[in-house]
C-alpha cells in the first residue's frame, strides 16, 4: 500500500508539471490579451503599450512561466490582474456555489439513478425493463439547458407555473442566510440531479448485469438469497467499487460540467467565473484557477483509486 | 438491453426468463404463478417471498391514480402556502430602502482611471465619481464640483468656480487643489480618457475655490469632456491607501459597499454628501444579467425592480402588462456601426463595393425585426450630440442599384464578391444572420464569424485583418476616430481630418457643430462604414420606480433620485 501510494504521489507531481506547461502555452495561443481589453477602443495605441509594460504582459513567455512556476512552488497561485484577488480565494469563493450545488445535484442522481438502475436490473417483465431502458437514455439524451428551462417554466418563482424556487442568481451574502442560498441552488441541483441521475442508472445497470452474468448470483441464490436479495445485497456490494469510480469521475466532471447550469440560473460559480477570467483574458487567474481544478481533479483520481483498494481487497496482489 | 439483460438467462434467473417473456405486467394472475415453480426452489421463503413480491402488484389505472391523487394534494398545499404567505409579503406604499437593478454588461474591476468600458461610468460617475462638470439628460454641460465657469474671448482660458464645503465620502475636504492634482495626474499617467484633455497646457489654482485651465489651442469639446472620466476628481490625499480595483472612493452621493467582479455592485448611500440632492434610496444593488432569459425571470420574480437595458426579443411580456411594468425606450448615443476596411488590398477599398453594400442593406427591415424602437442612423454622429443631420436620402435601400455598383467593380454571378463579416458574439447571431440574407439578395456573399469581444479586439481592432465589422460604438462626441488614419477603419479622408480639427479649434459652437455636420456628410458619402441604426436602449421598471434615467443610462446612470416603492 505505501508503494503503491508513493508511486501515486510521484506521478501525480508529474503530472501537475506537465499540467501547468500545457495550460500556460495553451491559454497563450488565445487571440487578444488584458492590456487590449482594459484599454477598449477609444484608447490611443501607446496606452495598450504602457498597460502591456505594467501588467508584465511585454516579458517573453519563459520568463513568464517561470514567474508562475516558481510562485506555484511557493504554494501561491497568482492574483487576478484586473481584480487584485488572489485565485484561492477567488475559486473558494465560487467552489462555494458550484461544490455544494455538485453535491446536491450528486445526492439526487444517487437518489434517482441507483434505485432505477437496481429497478431496471430486478425487473423481470421485458416491457418494464424495456420503459426503464427509455428512461435511462432520455434522461442521458436531455440536454441540461433544456432540463434546466422545463425546471424553471414549472417552478421559477416569479415565472414558473408552481413558482416555488428562485432561479436566478445567488445570495449576496452567500451562505450567511442559508435558507436563501439553500433554495437558489434546488431548480439547479435538481437539473444536474435528473440528468446525471440517468447516468448513474446506466452505470448501476450495467455493472449489476455485469454481475448477474458471474456465478455469484446464482450462488448467493444457491445459499438461500431470493433474487432480489441476491442482486441487492451481493451484487450491489460487488458492483460497488465500479460505481465508485464512477461517482468520483462524474464528481470531477461536473466541476466544469455545471457550466451550463451556472450559467443559465445565473449562479456565480467555478464554471461562470472561468468564462467571464478567460473573456477578460485575464490569464494569471485563469491558469491559476485551473491549475487548482487540475490538481483537485488528479487529487480525485487518487482517492478513487485508493478507496478501490480498500473496497476491492482482491486489487492488493 | 439484450447484452446485459440477456447475460443473466444463463444464471440463477433463467428459469423464470422463459414465462415472463409472455408476462403482462397489467394481469396480475398470470405468469406469476409460474416463477417459484420455475425457480424450482425448495425453500419456502423464497418461494414466499416471490410470490408475495408479484401477487400484490397492482392495476395500473391504480397507480395512475395513486400519482395523481399525491399531485393533487402537492398542488393543493402549494396553492394554500401561496395565498397564505403572499398576503403576508405586500407591505405596500412606502419606498424600499434597500433595491437591486438589473443591468447587463458589468465592469471588470473598478479602476476607472485605467480601464475601459461604459460599465465603469455607468455605475461610478455621478454615483460615486464626480465630475468638475456634470452631464445632463439632454447630453449637455451641467455645474458639478464647478458651479460655474467662465471662458475667455480666445477660447483658451477656462476659469472655474467651485462650489462650497465639499468633501469627499472619506471626510476629506473637496477644494482646489485635488482639482488640479487629479487633472494633471490624468495627463501625466496617460488614464482613461486623457486624450481628451491633449490640449490642456496648465491646470493651476489661484485660490482654494478657483481652478484655471489654460490650453495650447482652442478646444470645442473640453467643456463636454469634463464632464466624463477626463474631468472626475480624486481625493489627492487618500491616494494609495485604498485600493482603487476593488474599492472606489469619491465625493458623490453614494459609496460602494460591496463589489463581486461580474455579478454586482452594492452602492450605499453617502450620509455625509456635501450637495444639496441626497441619495433617495439608502442602499442599491445593481445586479449584472448576461442572460437574457435570468434578467426576465429577474424582474418577473420581483428580484429585481427593473431592467436596463431589457433586450427587445424578450420586452413584449412586460409591454403587454402595463398594469404592473413601465417599459420606455430612451434615447441614446449607440451607433451600430458596420465597419468597412477601407484599407488596401480589400474588396471594400473600392468605394462602390461599400456603396453597394450601404444600398442592400435594408435598415427599416432591421429595426422592425429588433422590435422597431431603435432609429434609423445614416451617418456617424447621432441626433444627440453635436453636427447631428438626417442623412437618410444619402443611400435609400435599393438592390438593383447595389447590384449594378457591383457589376460596375467587376463582380458577377460567376465571380461574386465573397465577404467575411468579423464581430464580437455579445451583439448575438440574428444580426448577422439578417446581413447576410439581405446582402445576398444583391450577389454578395457573406460569411460570418462571431468572434469573441478580446478576440476581436486583437484580430479586428488592433491587427485590422478584416472586410466587415460590427459594434456599437456607444461613445458620445466620437466623430474623432474618423478624423484618426490608424483607427480600425482604416479611413484616410484629408478633408475629414481638416474639417474634424477645425471644429474642435472653432471659436463658436455653431461654427464647430457647422464643420462636424459637414465632415459626417463626407464620411457618410464615402460609403466610408454603414451604420444599420441609432439604438435605444430599452429599460423596463416594475410600477413604483421613480427617478430612474432612462435616456443613456448605459453610460450614465445617476441614481441619486431613484426610489421604488412596492405596489
Amino acid at each position: 500500500m505505501i508503494r503503491f501510494l508513493a508511486r501515486r504521489i510521484i506521478t501525480l507531481l508529474v503530472a501537475l508539471v506537465a499540467i501547468s506547461i500545457v495550460i500556460f502555452l495553451l491559454l497563450r495561443v488565445l487571440p487578444g490579451d488584458l492590456a487590449l481589453v482594459m484599454a477598449g477602443v477609444n484608447a490611443p495605441a501607446s496606452r495598450v503599450e504602457a498597460l502591456r509594460t505594467q501588467l508584465g504582459l511585454d516579458e517573453p513567455l519563459g520568463m513568464q512561466y517561470l514567474h508562475w512556476l516558481g510562485s506555484l512552488l511557493h504554494g501561491d497561485l497568482g492574483a487576478s490582474q484586473l481584480t487584485g484577488r488572489p485565485v484561492a480565494s477567488l475559486v473558494a469563493t465560487r467552489a462555494a456555489i458550484t461544490f455544494p450545488l455538485i453535491g446536491l445535484g450528486l445526492l439526487v442522481a444517487l437518489v434517482v439513478g441507483i434505485p432505477l438502475g437496481c429497478a431496471a436490473v430486478l425487473a423481470r417483465s421485458r416491457r418494464v425493463r424495456a420503459v426503464f431502458q427509455t428512461i435511462a437514455v432520455i434522461g442521458g439524451a436531455v440536454p441540461a439547458l433544456w432540463a434546466g428551462l422545463v425546471l424553471i417554466v414549472l417552478f421559477a418563482k416569479g415565472s414558473g407555473l408552481l413558482p416555488l424556487f428562485p432561479s436566478q442568481g445567488f445570495p449576496l451574502n452567500a451562505w450567511h442566510n442559508p435558507g436563501a442560498a439553500f433554495m437558489s441552488l434546488i431548480l439547479p441541483a435538481l437539473t444536474v440531479g435528473l440528468i446525471v441521475g440517468a447516468s448513474i442508472m446506466r452505470y448501476t445497470r450495467s455493472a449489476l448485469a455485469e454481475q448477474m452474468q458471474s456465478d455469484v448470483i446464482a450462488m448467493a441464490m444457491a445459499c438461500g438469497y431470493t433474487r432480489t436479495q441476491a442482486v441487492l445485497h451481493v451484487g450491489l456490494r460487488l458492483a460497488l467499487p465500479q460505481l465508485v469510480s464512477v461517482i468520483g469521475l462524474t464528481f470531477a466532471e461536473m466541476i466544469t460540467g455545471v457550466m451550463v447550469i451556472e450559467n443559465l440560473f445565473a449562479l456565480p460559480g467555478i464554471g461562470t467565473g472561468l468564462i467571464n477570467d478567460v473573456g477578460h483574458r485575464d490569464l494569471l487567474a485563469v491558469q491559476g484557477e485551473l491549475f487548482m481544478l487540475a490538481a483537485f481533479f488528479l487529487v480525485i483520481g487518487l482517492l478513487v483509486d485508493v478507496t478501490h483498494r480498500v473496497l476491492d481487497p482482491r486489487l492488493k496482489g | 438491453m439484450t447484452d446485459s439483460n440477456g447475460a443473466h438467462e444463463p444464471h440463477g434467473a433463467t428459469g423464470h426468463e422463459a414465462p415472463t417473456s409472455t408476462n403482462n405486467p397489467n394481469a396480475t394472475t398470470n405468469g406469476t404463478s409460474n416463477m417459484p415453480g420455475a425457480t424450482g426452489s425448495l425453500d419456502p421463503t423464497l418461494q414466499a417471498a416471490s410470490t408475495a413480491a408479484t401477487r400484490n402488484k397492482p392495476p395500473v389505472w391504480a397507480i395512475i391514480l395513486a400519482v395523481l391523487a399525491v399531485l393533487a394534494v402537492i398542488i393543493g398545499s402549494i396553492a394554500a402556502i401561496r395565498t397564505l404567505t403572499s398576503s403576508n409579503d405586500t407591505p405596500a406604499g412606502h419606498k424600499e430602502s434597500n433595491v437591486t437593478i438589473g443591468v447587463k454588461l458589468a465592469p471588470t474591476n473598478l479602476d476607472i482611471r485605467n480601464t475601459a468600458g461604459s460599465a465603469l461610468d455607468q455605475v461610478l460617475i455621478d454615483n460615486v465619481y464626480e465630475g468638475l462638470l456634470d452631464r445632463g439628460a439632454d447630453n449637455g454641460v451641467q455645474p458639478g464640483i464647478a458651479q460655474s465657469w467662465d471662458v475667455s474671448d480666445d477660447g483658451k482660458t477656462y476659469t472655474f468656480e467651485l462650489a462650497d464645503g465639499m468633501t469627499f465620502s472619506n471626510g476629506d475636504t473637496l477644494d482646489s487643489q485635488d482639482v488640479v492634482w487629479s487633472l494633471n495626474e490624468a495627463i501625466k499617467q496617460g488614464y482613461h480618457g486623457s486624450e481628451f484633455l491633449s490640449a490642456v497646457d496648465t491646470v493651476t489654482a489661484s485660490d482654494s475655490s478657483t481652478v484655471i485651465i489654460t490650453l495650447k489651442e482652442p478646444d470645442a469639446d473640453l467643456l463636454w469632456n469634463l464632464t466624463g472620466r477626463a474631468g472626475l476628481i480624486y481625493d489627492e490625499e487618500a491616494e494609495g491607501s485604498y485600493d482603487p480595483k476593488t474599492q472606489a472612493l469619491g465625493s458623490g452621493p453614494f459609496t460602494v459597499e460591496q463589489f463581486t467582479a461580474d455579478d454586482s455592485i452594492t452602492l450605499k448611500r453617502n450620509d455625509e454628501y456635501w450637495g444639496k440632492n441626497k441619495a433617495k434610496t439608502e442602499q442599491i444593488t445593481i445586479k449584472y444579467f448576461t442572460d437574457n432569459n435570468a434578467a426576465v425571470n429577474a424582474l418577473k420574480s420581483g428580484d429585481v425592480a427593473l431592467l436596463a437595458p431589457i433586450m427587445p426579443n424578450v420586452m413584449q411580456t412586460f409591454a403587454d402588462d402595463p398594469e404592473h411594468y413601465d417599459v420606455q425606450p430612451g434615447d441614446d448615443t449607440d451607433k451600430y456601426t458596420l465597419a468597412m476596411n477601407n484599407g488596401d488590398g480589400h474588396a471594400t477599398n473600392d468605394k462602390r463595393v461599400r456603396q453597394a453594400i450601404r444600398y442592400a442593406i435594408d435598415h427599416d427591415e432591421l429595426i422592425a425585426a429588433r422590435g422597431g424602437v431603435d432609429l434609423p442612423l445614416y451617418g456617424p454622429i447621432p441626433e444627440l450630440d453635436p453636427g447631428y443631420e438626417d442623412l437618410s436620402a444619402l443611400y435609400p435601400h435599393d438592390v438593383a442599384k447595389a447590384k449594378q455598383l457591383l457589376a460596375e467593380a467587376g463582380y458577377n454571378e460567376q465571380h461574386p464578391l465573397k465577404l467575411t463579416l468579423t464581430y464580437p458574439n455579445i451583439y448575438g447571431s440574428e444580426i448577422g444572420d439578417m446581413l447576410r440574407s439581405q446582402l445576398a439578395q444583391a450577389g454578395i456573399d457573406l460569411d460570418v464569424q462571431e468572434v469573441e469581444f478580446s478576440t476581436w479586439l486583437e484580430q479586428v481592432y488592433t491587427n485590422k485583418q478584416y472586410d466587415l465589422s460590427l459594434v456599437d460604438h456607444n461613445e458620445s462626441h466620437d466623430i474623432g476616430s474618423w478624423a484618426n488614419p490608424d483607427y480600425y477603419f482604416n479611413y484616410n479622408n484629408k478633408q475629414v481630418q481638416q474639417l474634424i480639427n477645425d471644429a474642435r479649434t472653432a471659436p463658436t459652437e455653431q461654427e464647430s457643430e457647422a464643420k462636424l455636420k459637414q465632415a459626417a456628410r463626407i464620411i457618410s458619402e464615402d460609403a466610408a462604414a454603414d451604420w444599420l441604426f441609432n439604438y435605444r436602449v430599452t429599460t423596463a421598471m416594475a410600477k413604483g420606480v421613480e427617478g430612474f434615467p432612462v435616456n443613456m443610462n448605459q453610460s450614465f446612470m445617476p441614481l441619486v433620485d431613484f426610489t421604488y416603492t412596492k405596489q
